[in-house]
């Protein structure tokens, strides 16, 4: 399947603050792509210059397969996108919303738009600056999908929202794009969000992906220990396959115990992982512990150096 | 179709307001026709144009930046705007279209006001208005420009705003900076903007384009550098860098305005002949021309000194600008040149004085200390009286009411007597100043305020007079503007009231009914006596269109006790054209006519002199060898149909 989303070595500074350093990755037409990374890791900058809104001082950025750059009107005709924060004109009715925003898209579809604002239930009469913050981000997702897009982009569009609200928006997201099967980059620090939706994702740090593949073997590769304190020894290892096949992404003390967070080095290691299971050879005093989706990528984004080396 | 979305987004946005703000501006303009129709000095309703661009076309220029700008960019919907497919410049050309489309309209709106007020003596043809409305446009081009660069500064725009009003302060009104020479200024000039008719001033226009066009590039560059990262950045609250850049720029004003008042800085005016009498306390430098002329100008220079000592203690005023006073021999005796620069400068001929012209002299030379005095609110029209009638009084008397000469009181207060007679209700010193001034003269003018300072002096002592004096003519203008903003806010009844202690009505009407006293003095009725029983009349025959003519003469009065009129006594019809650039008039002897003072209604006719628009000043004027200077029976504004 070809790529819809490239971004090839794209950096960009503000000033003196390098915001992107080197990012490249590639989204599949189709796929569902998580864009995970801190605050302030570039994600929202990485978006403003996929939409063409920011130029990339170095790189190269392509969607579709054309080269995006400011002002690139015609690509972004094919892209519906909710933004981080909703700064829609509180004095507009959704209804006085879609008929201005139909101004810019020729693909927009009014009996579309009237159908999402009903099956989101936003009263299309009343008047945005009333609406609440989840109800914003449903209007936006709305007006992104009545565009009929043919990539949809979201930018922590789940920011600020109460659980209950959030849950309800990822649902209708996980429902438009199953049904549309639109390409869509997700862009989020919310490592939950990622694992409702995305098929594959990208970990973003210090401006450059750190990670990029699909989350099962992402996790499949990390693996956790701990050792209670007064019973660990200088030099202490949790076991002899560790030592063989792993690299050390986080070690940190917690609750009494030393935390250890590996990654297997290599697919031979992820093999012989496979064909131990069952049988683990551990130092006296270590134990397994199971590692969450989070705790992974805070190993990651906490040693990105290592990070990049054993994911690349 | 995005084009069509965006400008029907900020029609929908605007539109209310924008016709709210049309509503506004016409009833303000018409205010401001009606105002313009009431005042003495007004030549035109079209003055109103002008007035309109430097006092609330400004404001709405701001309302309309804030609105169609900064609120985007402030509360972030340019962002929303920026996500969608449309170029980053377009939605800013549109707005910038927008906000000029609507001033245009504004500028179309204020000058169709002006026309429906305008009459025929206004010769309104489509070629001045075409003048008119391209100068206007012009004008509101660059407001708009100004404001629409920087609406795109986020919250610095506040200090850019500060920064610009305050260099435009210092052009216009630092007096080493002719601001009329150079656009954009030259192009609102008082006497220029709406009476030029010949000229259109193209390099003017140019100039000021150019200067707008440069506000509107900077304001795209700003809104385009680095991809919209500057105008975020700006948008932002200040930032300690920012008030550096703002102290740099309150530093480099402060140097700027430093060499500005350093260039100033100059040799005052000063008497090198050897000609020249000075007095070092009080600070006077007379200049006699002549050592043929030395006894009788050491003995006027001695008067003038007489007068502004004891002044200057009475009324507690601690230092007074250098008077200088230059002999002119050939010119007449009541022709008097007056200045204010470097001090008070007065130009007269006072080799052939009597006591009274003397004291006229003397009371012009008051006038200008006082003026300096306070910074020029003295003769603000409702303070003028108390200047005028206090200096004359004081010249007068020297503070002491035993010193007035009984010929100078009945001269004074028969002009004053005169002066009421003739007007059609109560005199109001306050509000009516000016239109005494014009219709009977300034002698007449002076003469009615020195009897009601004389009224104050005689019924509560000369302390009640030096007390006025303190409260109008010697308390310095405030330190700051708001003291000086407060000190204007002090109505001058209010302020007559806190000095003397008596309201406005019990002056008034004691002040009428002791005039109407004065009157019946054996003195002043001998005086009255003196002036002929004729009222002015005036009128313009346009019988004949190719040559309408100005008739003026006299009729016999019914008020007045006909007396003994001096056998030399002549009537003088004195008249001028009522240029677009006389805002202040008084006729002088050199467009007279003499004639007999008798009832005739046609004494006078001017004809062929002008033509119809054309406005003239018209006095008719009685002098006689009883009266030290003329005295006015009237005079007429006129335009010719």
């Amino acid at each position: 399947m070809s790529q819809v989303i490239e971004f090839d070595d794209v950096s960009k500074r503000f000033g003196r603050l390098s915001v992107l350093d080197g990012l490249s990755l590639g989204v599949q037409g189709g796929e569902v792509f998580g864009f995970l990374g801190r605050n302030g890791a570039g994600k929202s900058t990485a978006i403003r210059v996929l939409m063409g809104i920011t130029a990339a001082d170095r790189g190269e950025m392509r969607v579709f397969g054309e080269r995006v750059s400011p002002g690139a009107i015609a690509v972004r005709r094919r892209i519906g996108y909710v933004a981080q924060e909703q700064n829609m004109y509180p004095w507009m009715s959704p209804r006085a919303l879609g008929r201005f925003v139909r101004g810019f898209y020729p693909s927009w579809d009014d009996s579309r738009w009237g159908e999402l604002n009903a099956r989101f239930g936003l009263p299309e009469k009343r008047r945005l600056g009333t609406f609440s913050g989840g109800m914003k981000a449903k209007l936006a997702l709305a007006m992104a999908l009545a565009t009929r897009p043919e990539l949809l982009v979201l930018d922590e569009p789940t920011a600020g929202m109460d659980p209950v609200a959030r849950r309800e928006f990822l649902d209708l997201v996980r429902g438009e794009t199953e049904r549309e099967g639109v390409t869509t980059f997700f862009s989020t620090h919310l490592i939950d969000e990622i694992e409702a939706v995305a098929d594959r994702i990208a970990i973003v740090e210090g401006g450059r992906a750190i990670y990029e593949g699909a989350l099962a073997p992402l996790v499949a590769r990390t693996v956790g220990y701990s050792i209670a304190v007064e019973h660990d020894v200088p030099g202490s290892f949790p076991g002899p396959f560790a030592a063989a096949y792993m690299e050390m992404l986080d070690d940190s003390v917690r609750g009494g115990r030393r935390h250890l967070v590996m990654f297997l080095r290599d697919d031979i290691a992820l093999e012989q992982a496979s064909a131990q299971a069952g049988t683990p050879q551990l130092s006296p005093g270590w134990r397994h512990e199971s590692l969450s989706l989070e705790d992974v990528f805070v190993a990651l984004v906490g040693n990105r150096a290592k990070a990049v080396a054993l994911t690349s | 179709m995005a084009t069509t979305a965006l400008i029907g987004k900020d029609v929908r946005e605007h539109g209310a307001a924008a016709i709210g703000l049309l509503v506004a501006s016409l009833a303000l303009v018409a205010l401001a026709i009606a105002q313009n129709r009431e005042a003495a000095f007004s030549m035109s309703p079209f003055e109103v144009v002008r007035f309109a661009l430097i006092t609330f076309v400004p404001l709405i220029v701001l309302t309309v930046g804030n609105r169609l700008i900064v609120r985007e960019y402030l509360s972030g919907t340019r962002l929303f705007v920026e996500a969608l497919p449309v170029g980053s410049l377009r939605p800013l050309l549109i707005k910038y279209l927008l906000g000029a489309l609507f001033l245009s309209l504004l500028a179309l709106v204020l000058l169709a006001s002006c026309v429906l007020g305008s009459s025929a003596a206004d010769d309104v043809t489509p070629l001045w208005l075409g003048q008119l409305l391209l100068k206007t446009l012009v004008v509101m081009c660059l407001y708009w420009s100004i404001v629409f660069c920087f609406s795109l500064c986020g919250h610095l725009r506040i200090v850019l705003y500060l920064v610009t009003l305050g260099i435009v302060a210092l052009v216009a009104w630092m007096p080493a900076i002719d601001a009329t020479r150079f656009a954009p200024f030259r192009l609102l000039d008082r006497d220029l903007f709406v009476f030029e008719r010949d000229v259109t001033p193209v390099v003017d226009m140019l100039w000021t384009l150019g200067l707008a066009a440069a506000f509107v590039v900077t304001g795209f560059v700003i809104a385009r550098l680095g991809n919209g990262s500057v105008a975020e950045r700006l948008a932002r609250p200040m930032t300690r860098r920012d008030f550096v850049v703002l102290g740099v720029l309150v530093v480099a004003g402060a140097g700027l305005a430093g060499a500005i008042a350093e260039n100033r800085t100059r040799e005052p005016i000063r008497f090198g002949n050897n000609t020249v009498l000075r007095v070092a306390e009080p600070a006077i430098e007379m200049y006699f021309a002549s050592e043929a002329y030395r006894a009788r100008s050491e003995a006027f220079l001695q008067s003038v000194q007489n007068a502004i000592e004891p002044m200057q203690a009475r009324l507690g005023i601690d230092a007074l600008p250098i008077t200088r006073l230059a002999l002119r021999p050939s010119r007449e005796r009541h022709d008097i040149d007056y200045g204010t620069l470097d001090g008070v400068y007065v130009a007269a001929n006072w080799l052939e004085h009597d006591s009274y012209d003397d004291s006229v002299l003397v009371a012009v030379v008051l006038h200008g200390l006082l003026t300096a005095r306070t910074a020029g609110r003295a003769p603000f029209e409702p303070h003028h009286w108390v200047l005028d009638g206090f200096t004359r009084w004081w010249a007068e008397t020297l503070g002491d009411p035993e010193s007035l000469r009984d010929s100078h009181r009945d001269e004074l207060l028969a002009r004053a007597v005169f002066v009421v007679s003739r007007l059609d209700q109560e005199a109001d010193l306050v509000t009516g100043w000016q239109g005494i001034a014009d219709n009977f003269g300034y002698p007449s003018a002076e003469a009615l305020a020195f009897s009601a300072v004389l009224y104050v002096a005689e019924t509560q002592g000369v302390e009640a007079v030096f007390a006025l004096g303190r409260s109008f003519l010697a308390e310095p203008v405030g330190a700051s503007v708001l003291a000086s903003l407060a000190d204007r806010r002090r109505p001058a009844w209010q302020r007559f009231q806190e000095a003397t202690g008596t309201t406005r009505n019990e002056f008034t009407s004691g002040w009428a009914t002791w005039l109407a006293s004065q009157a019946r003095e054996p003195g002043v009725a001998a005086q009255l006596g003196l002036v002929p029983s004729l009222e002015p009349v005036f009128s313009v025959d346009s019988s004949d269109p190719t040559q309408p003519a100005i008739v003026a003469g006299y009729r016999q009065s019914d008020s007045g006790t006909p007396g003994d009129v001096h056998h030399d006594a002549r009537c003088f019809l004195r008249y001028g054209a009522l240029s677009a650039f006389d805002y202040e008039f008084e006729v002088g002897h050199e467009d007279e006519r003499e004639s007999l003072c008798a009832a005739d209604e046609a004494a006078h006719r001017i004809s062929g002199l002008h033509g119809a628009g054309d406005r003239v000043y018209v006095a008719l004027e009685f002098e006689s060898p009883d009266f030290h200077q003329p005295l006015r029976l009237g005079a007429r504004r006129l335009e010719i149909p």
